[in-house]
């Protein structure tokens, strides 16, 4: 019971800092100690976007216009002093934009130079080498993958995505339990090339042997009816090996 | 603009849509600059502050489905923390996280069992006035104006200790009602 009750009294006291944080009462050295825990532990930021967001009903409805000068100088931090020169990105993810324009006949590799890599605040020209990055694509099929070959590192990731030229759309992850139940949205597939998902807690005692993954095409940032509305694109059931 | 509008705004942000950036600045700008000018009470740093929220904004839209809350409290969330963080920075206090209040069990159900709706917002308002008036007012003082609980101890002519303990306990009842 001892290990009960420690988790439960770290959980009690994580969701105060969460909200303490939220309402905005901490000091700045403290506050920085929990913004690099919201950074690394996925299950405190989820505390705090909670609170965030059951607090947000106390925002009084004010608005104020902000000069118009403003929004250039945001485009010029994230996108270079230039805000028209489309190789001029803020990472090699955000150059996808252009791909998506671009229609692909056939299997087909598009190789793209991510030129002038930008820092994220835009003042200077990172010296890091500029990643190679790669989409993959097979006629007719709904699904990409982005290859970036990061060359100081050596390391190359892989990110399935959604490709649609008309239109973008998201890759979303479900537990399909059997029987009469319900797909579960364990998450949109991340696309930070990573691909790693954090799966809710709630959700954790579902993934054991026997139960299906599915992958389907949904709206951009996930289905909005809790329930799988695009096609299926992928699924397997999943097995101790 | 409705929720599920700023949402999918969010998500072409999250997909590196430029376009999307400059709409969605079109849409909330507004909003988020009155809280920074709120909280900072100074019309250049909050135009500092506004870049920066938007900077944060680009940089984070992947992160946004994931957490499933509504569209507009995370905008005003980032804004707030930014405002805030600035503010902290310029006024340093030796006040660091303390103890009391925190022995309070938190008897809510576990966490993450527990979804956030859209719209169930104006809940908060009887829920604050289920607490003593002075203390829902300290919350809301806090959260408007963006005080420290150094600042809130001032205001309200008690020791940091106890207003550390009210805000604790008025907050866990706050969440604990919400969730009736």
């Amino acid at each position: 019971m001892t290990e009960i009750d420690d988790s439960d009294r770290d959980r009690s006291r994580d969701e105060v800092l969460a909200a303490e944080y939220a309402v905005g009462v901490l000091s700045f050295a403290d506050r920085k100690r929990l913004e690099a825990r919201i950074e690394r532990e996925p299950a405190f930021a989820l505390l705090v976007a909670q609170w965030e967001d059951r607090l947000s009903p106390l925002e009084l409805p004010a608005e104020e216009a902000p000069p118009h000068s403003v929004y250039p100088k945001i485009e010029a931090r994230l996108f270079g002093s230039s805000a028209s020169a489309g190789a001029r990105r803020g990472g090699w993810w955000h150059s996808v934009a252009i791909w998506r324009g671009v229609a692909f006949a056939s299997m087909a590799a598009v190789v793209v130079l991510a030129a002038l890599q930008q820092g994220p605040f835009g003042a200077k020209p990172l010296p890091a080498p500029a990643p190679l990055v790669a989409a993959m694509k097979g006629e007719g099929s709904p699904l990409a993958l982005l290859a970036s070959y990061d060359p100081a590192s050596g390391r190359l990731a892989i990110t399935p995505v959604a490709a649609d030229a008309e239109a973008p759309r998201s890759l979303e992850l479900w537990l399909v339990p059997g029987g009469d139940a319900a797909p579960v949205a364990l998450g949109v597939l991340p696309q930070d090339g990573r691909g790693v998902i954090d799966i809710a807690p709630a959700h954790r005692a579902n993934l054991s042997e026997g139960i299906t993954l599915a992958v389907s095409v949904e709206p951009p940032g996930g289905s909005p009816t809790g329930l799988p509305t695009g096609p299926v694109i992928a699924a397997g059931e999943a097995h101790h090996p | 603009m409705p929720s599920l509008d700023i949402a999918g705004l969010i998500a072409k942000v999250a997909m590196g849509d430029r376009a999307a950036l400059a709409s969605l600045y079109s849409a909330v700008s507004p909003k988020l600059f009155a809280i920074c000018l709120r909280i900072l009470k100074d019309r250049t740093d909050a135009e500092d502050a506004l870049q920066d929220v938007f900077v944060k904004i680009w940089q984070r839209a992947d992160r946004y489905a994931a957490t499933g809350v509504n569209p507009n409290g995370w905008l005003a969330a980032i804004a707030r923390n930014q405002a805030i963080d600035m503010i902290r920075a310029r006024r340093p206090s030796a006040d660091t996280i303390g103890e009391e209040g925190l022995e309070i069990a938190d008897s809510s159900p576990d966490p993450e069992a527990v979804s956030i709706g859209l719209g169930e917002g104006r809940r908060i308002d009887r829920c604050m006035g289920e607490l003593p008036p002075e203390r829902a007012d300290a919350v809301r003082n806090a959260y408007v104006e963006g005080l420290s609980y150094q600042e809130l101890a001032e205001r309200y002519n008690v020791p940091l200790n106890t207003m550390r303990t009210w805000l604790r306990r008025s907050l866990l009842k706050l969440k604990e009602c919400l969730e009736r």
